[in-house]
């Protein structure tokens, strides 16, 4: 079956644009870069005694470099070869973690799908708990990707819907509407970022990169579906709880001032893996595939029964449909 | 492996596919193995097949063992596999059996029923299963299911096999299957089992299809799933204070 264009992941930024061009900026602070090194080099060939431990000076020369890196989609394989080795390497040194940070690139062939069933979910939230895990989600803020709305019987309202439930659930007359990024096809929240720090990847995921962030929050502003979240202060993640499987798109250590969102478990679902919530959902109300694969659950689930997507009028075109049974 | 025809199988073959069912034995069985007892009966799968997702990270669902759903295709015409164990504790049909201390491992599967098989109390004759009273042994097994149908023990059971599970047919198949049984009335839940749209699906999107059994997550005795206390509340609604 053909698939529909509105299921295609966006297109790369025309030749020409103002992303394309060689980005004088990262030349600019390389050569200054240089310099500043030049310089430091200079002055403690002048005071032989320096201050910095041979640690410290690693730290400080691994904050400068990464400091003046480009941005990740533009690297060359080489480039974010380095970069992985200096995040690994500052996770090391400044918080004791061994961290394992992919580049693992999209699966050709595929496109990422969710399908999630209304009459199953039952308001337990494990999604929620095992996503802030996976994901290194902020402790101290208590920064959660999913919301699961209770919806009284008869009609979807998000309006009157309550997230902030702590009763025992079910409840009686309710059901359960669960909430992350829909990884749109033609995502809002991509358009509106003034220097290309997030992006839609050719498997429909759409990704931020944390260091290219300048944190004005337009997408937030922009996102109909209020699925990204904006760090006011650093992250906290105890290093026992930390996932230490990450990838750069996804669960890095994420800095103060940047926003970040639900990516599908990036660093999961290239592995052929299920998404942290679709694995921890105790009731199968969560179903995950590959949109381009005919004889995929997520197909058989569109195909057969009702489906719906949250406002569909705005033609955001979400790749994350509800379902009954 | 499966039994088929539409007859009740006699004992003996029974008993030969059992002992069959001996041969692949893993390492995992020998260290509960109590001495003096029975043989235990290992998995009916080779070890080679068994899905591996041993990290333990939160939410995975550690390692797998699954066998072919024999006869049943999935989306596209696939074969997928029904798993036969998982690590969530509040799944199986385990627990419930009633004051008989059932091992934790029993997950729906008849080779897993190492400690206490069924037919160590019932060992060489028919249960008579024909009242809805549930025996001593069995008294915290909650008959709601039962009770709804008007149904009694044989209705699911086998008397005669009582390891078994007793379809309408007279077919008797082990707990492995029991979708087999479940899907007798519920055939459309059973279609969209077949199909992904109900259950749940282990180990990834990709390759294998390996599903998770009907009691993996429904006591067969009282279906309905038990409320709990959710996982804790949002803290920031929607993008903060601006609702």
């Amino acid at each position: 079956m053909d698939t529909p264009d509105s299921l295609r992941p966006g297109p790369l930024p025309e030749e020409g644009s103002l992303l394309r061009k060689p980005v004088d900026r990262r030349r600019a602070l390389t050569v200054l870069a240089g310099a500043a090194v030049a310089g430091v080099q200079a002055l403690s060939a002048c005071r032989p005694a320096s201050p910095l431990s041979e640690e410290e000076r690693e730290v400080k020369l691994l904050a400068w470099r990464e400091y003046i890196k480009g941005n990740y989609r533009f690297m060359t394989e080489a480039e974010r070869a380095e970069t992985i080795a200096r995040l690994e390497r500052q996770a090391l040194l400044q918080r004791g973690s061994a961290v394992t940070i992919q580049s693992t690139g999209a699966q050709p062939g595929v496109v990422f799908g969710y399908a999630f069933n209304i009459s199953k979910c039952k308001g337990f939230r494990s999604c929620v708990e095992a996503c802030i895990n996976e994901n290194n989600l902020d402790r101290n803020a208590d920064t959660q990707y999913i919301r699961i709305f209770e919806i009284e019987d008869g009609v979807v309202d998000l309006d009157h819907a309550d997230a902030t439930f702590q009763h025992e659930v079910p409840a009686e007359g309710h059901f359960y509407l669960g909430t992350q990024c829909f990884q749109c096809a033609d995502p809002p929240c991509v358009k509106v970022c003034p220097v290309g720090a997030t992006w839609q990847e050719p498997d429909g995921i759409t990704v931020i990169d944390y260091d290219w962030c300048i944190g004005c929050r337009y997408c937030m502003a922009a996102c109909p579906y209020w699925a990204r979240r904006f760090n006011w202060s650093a992250p906290e993640v105890p290093v026992p709880e930390l996932n230490t499987n990450q990838h750069y798109l996804g669960n890095r250590a994420r800095k103060t001032g940047v926003v970040e969102k639900c990516t599908f478990c990036i660093h999961r679902t290239r592995q052929g893996r299920l998404p942290a919530c679709a694995e921890a959902c105790p009731t199968g109300a969560r179903v995950f595939g590959n949109l381009l694969d005919p004889d995929s659950e997520i197909r058989w689930v569109l195909e057969h029964k009702r489906v719906f997507r949250l406002k569909e009028d705005l033609k955001t075109e979400p790749r994350f449909w509800y379902f009954s049974d | 492996m499966r039994i088929s025809g539409g007859r009740p199988v006699p004992p003996a073959l029974l008993a030969t596919w059992l002992l069959t069912a001996c041969v692949a034995d893993g390492p995992s069985r020998t260290d509960t193995h109590v001495p003096g007892s029975p043989d235990p009966v290992a998995s009916v799968v080779p070890v080679g097949i068994a899905v591996r997702n041993d990290s333990l990270e939160p939410g995975t669902l550690g390692t797998v063992r699954a066998i072919p759903v024999e006869g049943w295709m999935g989306p596209g015409g696939r074969p997928f596999e029904v798993a036969l164990r998982t690590r969530d504790r509040e799944s199986g049909h385990a627990r419930r059996f009633g004051m008989i201390t059932l091992r934790t491992t029993l997950r729906g599967s008849t080779p897993d029923l190492v400690q206490y098989p069924c037919t160590s109390c019932h060992l060489g004759r028919t249960v008579a299963m024909k009242d809805t009273r549930i025996g001593d042994a069995h008294q915290n097994i909650q008959p709601r299911h039962p009770a709804l149908l008007g149904s009694v023990c044989s209705t699911c059971h086998s008397p005669d096999a009582v390891d078994m599970l007793a379809l309408r047919t007279g077919e008797r198949v082990g707990l492995d299957q029991g979708y087999r049984l479940c899907a007798q009335c519920h055939f459309a839940q059973a279609e969209a089992w077949a199909f992904g749209a109900h259950g749940k699906r282990m180990d990834g999107w990709q390759g294998r299809r390996v599903v998770m059994g009907c009691s993996d997550c429904h006591d067969p005795h009282r279906p309905a799933p038990l409320p709990r206390t959710p996982f804790r509340a949002p803290t920031i609604l929607r993008n903060g204070g601006h609702d």
